[in-house]
């Protein structure tokens, strides 16, 4: 028992428990919203969004607003904006993204730098600490995150059906708008929320990855999204150990071990695996 | 067979109902110019019609615009004398093959059971009878033994009667169909043809487009010819004429000792524009 | 038409060539001094060395941070302005020499803590000036530097400098004063970076861990650095962790929540406000560790 004693050491203090706590909820919630994002082509968006709302903190600081809130807005106008630009036809997503994703950063940094007075370093405000979570941050985590899944299983079949055939949903009468802004006003608040916790790289790695990996498992978007959760919060509570015990950043170890985990998937997965194809021939 | 039908009670079939679709001078805009341009055209209840013309003469836009996806310009739509979005779920509609996700995680079962959800409430789960009805599709369109499969793995056929199944669930007022006999093998293609018979015994509408002319005009009772404009809408002897199918097809179309030969790759210039 | 931009082009030539003129830095009989300062304890002082006639104008403004700051093109043209550059140097202004170049044209530029050794427990640390006696050097280095520059003010800025070096003086046995008051026991500094290690060396603190461990605010620690200075301040008598004004609270909280102790958010390596200078700051700094750790 001794190596499990030594193992679980981290665990004796209060700001890793807290740690591992809010990496665990950001892991499950990042990778359930994930499935979403990985199939209807949102990563390059979500990883848009993510960035995008330095400009938005800047401006909430400037008014002296709530931060967080601003984030959310910026996010929020980030992807409409994205929405705005592709739906009239004339220019791709994938290009809309490419603008506006530069144009925000670019917006915040000139914010950011005109603020130079005495002020806090805003741009740690984008970049939490997973081991800097205080109890209110995990209550905070805790309570948005609920709510967050719960509408994501409340609209289960709306989400859908919205996502594989919006065709169907317009005949079903479902409000296909609606639904869509809806998604995307949880991603920005996942994306938000999740970034205050664990920091930018941390989330747009989340949303993608867990939810690739279960793709490659499943073949049914509910089992995608357990199997997604739980390899979120596997990886997160594996990758904060690793990070202690070797040493390492903590939130860039967690990126490092969900990816793993994909190339283990990608390789091995019954079946579809890479090198069951290659022994196949 | 009968099936259980869950119909809006405003559909009364009587023989002097206003016609089933009602489309009157529609336009559609797409990407600044016009896709559809000044259609009007009454369908009667239980009609069988075949909508023809040239790749992107608007057949698929006109559907979307029936569905209520689409806005439109100028015009109005009509479904039993009601504007759009009145009724609920009256519309089925059948897409293109290259249209769907054929990568989305759903098994054959949970894309027919989609076709259900117009039926239920909020948080309401699938009710047995639901069940029954998606299983009841799925066994009409022989392909019951597929239910749990993911639609990744089917073949063309499969895959075409995945989607007819999936309108047969919903127990449509009017079905629309794009191109459901393009790349499918002839069983499933017949398995088509069946269903529409089916449903035109039930009083369902039907509008299928296709690019098959000699389908169109062999077993369907009505024709829609359209390039953007309404060229003409009858029936097949009515639509399908030489001077007809020169305003459709234009140059693409050329007479051989009575027969006509039309090359559908690519839109004509619209001499109408 | 062709005319036409001949003749724009004729006068925007002659227009960048007006500006590009002026770049001569050699102090005219008529001209002020010009002098640009990179940080508010630096321009302090020049203040108190160089006396009236001079202008003096901070590059990092008050609360910006030392190791992240970005110079834009404005500060650039500032330094292209000037006549007198003065810099901490030992590392601290990374970007300086780009600085230098961009601006172009000639100027002195004097690095106040060239000559000062550094501490040899820690390499690479600029932070001399939390340490009133390495001060004095740099008082003396901008003394060099004005004189060399402006050889008619010599006396004056002599004086001036002898001056300050008493205020020093007695700064420095006023805070060893004040510290006195403290247990020896309980000389023990968390800080943010490693800023005060200088102060710590001359008034017998001793440094028990940094957040960020580093001479550097742009990184973070690990899980394994944060334990380890958890168990650290277990071990010792540490009170309080001293944060910087402006710095990011966040990792200090949780730190100081585990181990029992306060985060004071209040200590400063740069006067913040219009008319507190480097003295001002360091009593400042003085009582605030005093307050904390009696």
């Amino acid at each position: 028992m001794e190596i499990l004693d030594a193992l679980l050491t981290p665990l004796s203090y209060t700001f890793i428990q807290r740690g591992l706590l809010a990496a665990l909820m950001v892991g499950v919630l990042c990778s359930v919203i994930g499935c979403y994002v990985v199939l209807r082509s949102m990563a390059f968006l979500g990883d848009a969004m993510a960035h995008a709302v330095l400009p938005g903190v800047a401006v909430a600081y400037l008014l002296g607003r709530n931060l967080t809130l601003g984030a959310l807005v910026a996010a929020l106008v980030v992807a409409l904006g994205v929405g705005l630009f592709s739906r009239k036809g004339m220019v791709k997503e994938d290009t809309a993204i490419g603008v506006l994703f530069a144009a925000a950063l670019s917006l915040g940094v000139v914010l950011i730098s005109s603020i130079r007075t005495y002020a806090v370093d805003l741009s740690h405000i984008l970049f939490g600490n997973v081991l800097g979570v205080s109890s209110l941050d995990l209550w905070l985590t805790a309570i948005i995150g609920s709510i967050i899944l719960v509408s994501i299983l409340l609209f289960y079949r709306q989400f859908l059906v919205v996502s594989f055939d919006p065709v169907l949903a317009a005949t079903l009468r479902m409000r296909v708008g609606l639904f869509n802004n809806l998604l995307l006003v949880l991603l920005a608040l996942t994306i938000v929320i999740s970034m205050q916790t664990v920091g930018v790289g941390l989330v747009a790695a989340m949303l993608v990855t867990p939810a690739a990996t279960a793709y490659l498992l499943v073949r049914r978007l509910p089992t995608m999204m357990l199997v997604s959760g739980f390899i979120g919060g596997f990886s997160s509570l594996v990758g904060l150990f690793a990070s202690y015990h070797l040493n390492v950043a903590s939130g860039a170890a967690i990126v490092l071990t969900t990816t793993l985990i994909f190339l283990l998937v990608f390789l091995f997965a019954p079946q579809k695996g890479l090198v069951w194809d290659l022994a196949r021939r | 067979m009968t099936s259980q039908h869950a119909r809006s009670t405003t559909a009364q079939i009587l023989p002097d109902e206003p016609a089933r679709l009602e489309v009157a001078g529609v336009k559609v805009s797409y990407n600044g110019h016009l896709a559809l341009n000044d259609l009007s055209f009454q369908v009667a209840h239980g009609a069988r019609l075949a909508v023809v013309g040239p790749n992107a003469a608007g057949k698929t836009t006109l559907f979307k615009a029936l569905v209520g996806l689409i806005p439109l310009k100028s015009g109005h739509i009509q479904i039993h004398g009601q504007p759009l979005g009145h009724h609920q779920d009256c519309v089925a509609y059948v897409p293109q093959r290259e249209e769907v996700d054929w990568r989305f995680p759903v098994t054959v079962y949970d894309v027919v059971m989609m076709g259900r959800f117009g039926q239920q409430g909020l948080l309401q789960r699938p009710s047995p009878s639901d069940r029954e009805m998606v299983m009841n599709s799925l066994e009409q369109l022989g392909i019951a033994d597929l239910a749990e499969r993911a639609i990744g793995e089917l073949s063309g056929g499969q895959q075409q009667r995945v989607f007819l199944s999936r309108a047969l669930a919903q127990n449509p007022h009017i079905l629309l169909m794009d191109e459901p006999f393009t790349g499918v093998d002839f069983t499933t293609q017949e398995a088509a043809l069946d269903l529409l018979e089916h449903l035109q015994s039930e009083q369902v509408t039907a509008m299928v487009s296709t690019h098959d002319l000699t389908l169109a005009s062999e077993r369907f009772d009505q024709v829609l010819l359209l390039n953007k404009r309404m060229i003409a809408y009858g029936s097949p002897q009515e639509v399908f004429t030489p001077q007809n199918l020169s305003r459709a097809f234009g140059s693409q179309v050329l007479f051989l000792d009575g027969v006509a030969v039309v090359d559908q790759c690519c839109p004509p210039e619209d001499e109408f524009e | 038409m062709r005319t036409l931009w001949l003749l724009l082009a004729s006068v925007s030539f002659l227009l960048i060539s007006g500006c590009a003129s002026q770049t001569s830095s050699e102090v005219q009989e008529e001209d002020i001094l010009k002098i640009v300062a990179m940080n508010t304890t630096l321009a302090d002082i020049t203040q108190n060395v160089a006396g009236e006639g001079v202008e003096i104008e901070v590059l990092i403004p008050p609360g910006a941070d030392l190791h992240t700051f970005q110079p834009t093109p404005q500060d650039v043209a500032k330094i292209a302005d000037s006549h007198l550059l003065i810099a901490n140097g030992a590392g601290l202004e990374e970007w300086l020499q780009e600085l230098i170049d961009n601006a172009g044209g000639e100027r002195m530029v004097v690095e106040a803590a060239q000559g000062l050794e550094e501490a040899t427990d820690r390499p690479g640390d600029p932070h001399f000036w939390l340490d009133p006696n390495h001060v004095i050097h740099y008082a003396q280095q901008i003394r060099d530097g004005l004189i060399a520059l402006d050889p008619r003010g010599e006396s004056k800025y002599g004086r001036n400098t002898v001056e300050y070096v008493d205020q020093l003086e007695d700064l420095d046995r006023w805070i060893k004063e004040q510290v006195a008051v403290i247990p020896p026991e309980a000389r023990l500094l968390v800080t943010n970076h490693e800023s005060f290690g200088y102060f710590a060396d001359r008034y017998g603190f001793e440094i028990v861990g940094t957040i960020i461990p580093s001479v550097s605010t742009g990184s973070s620690p690990s899980a394994q650095q944060m334990v380890a200075l958890v168990e650290a301040i277990n071990a010792s008598n540490t009170r309080a962790i001293f944060l910087e004004a402006g710095s990011n609270p966040q990792l200090a909280e949780q730190l100081a929540d585990e181990a029992g102790i306060t985060v004071i958010a209040d200590l400063r390596t740069q006067p913040l406000f219009p008319g507190e200078g480097y003295i001002e700051m360091m009593m400042y700094n003085a009582r605030v560790i005093v307050d904390a750790l009696r």
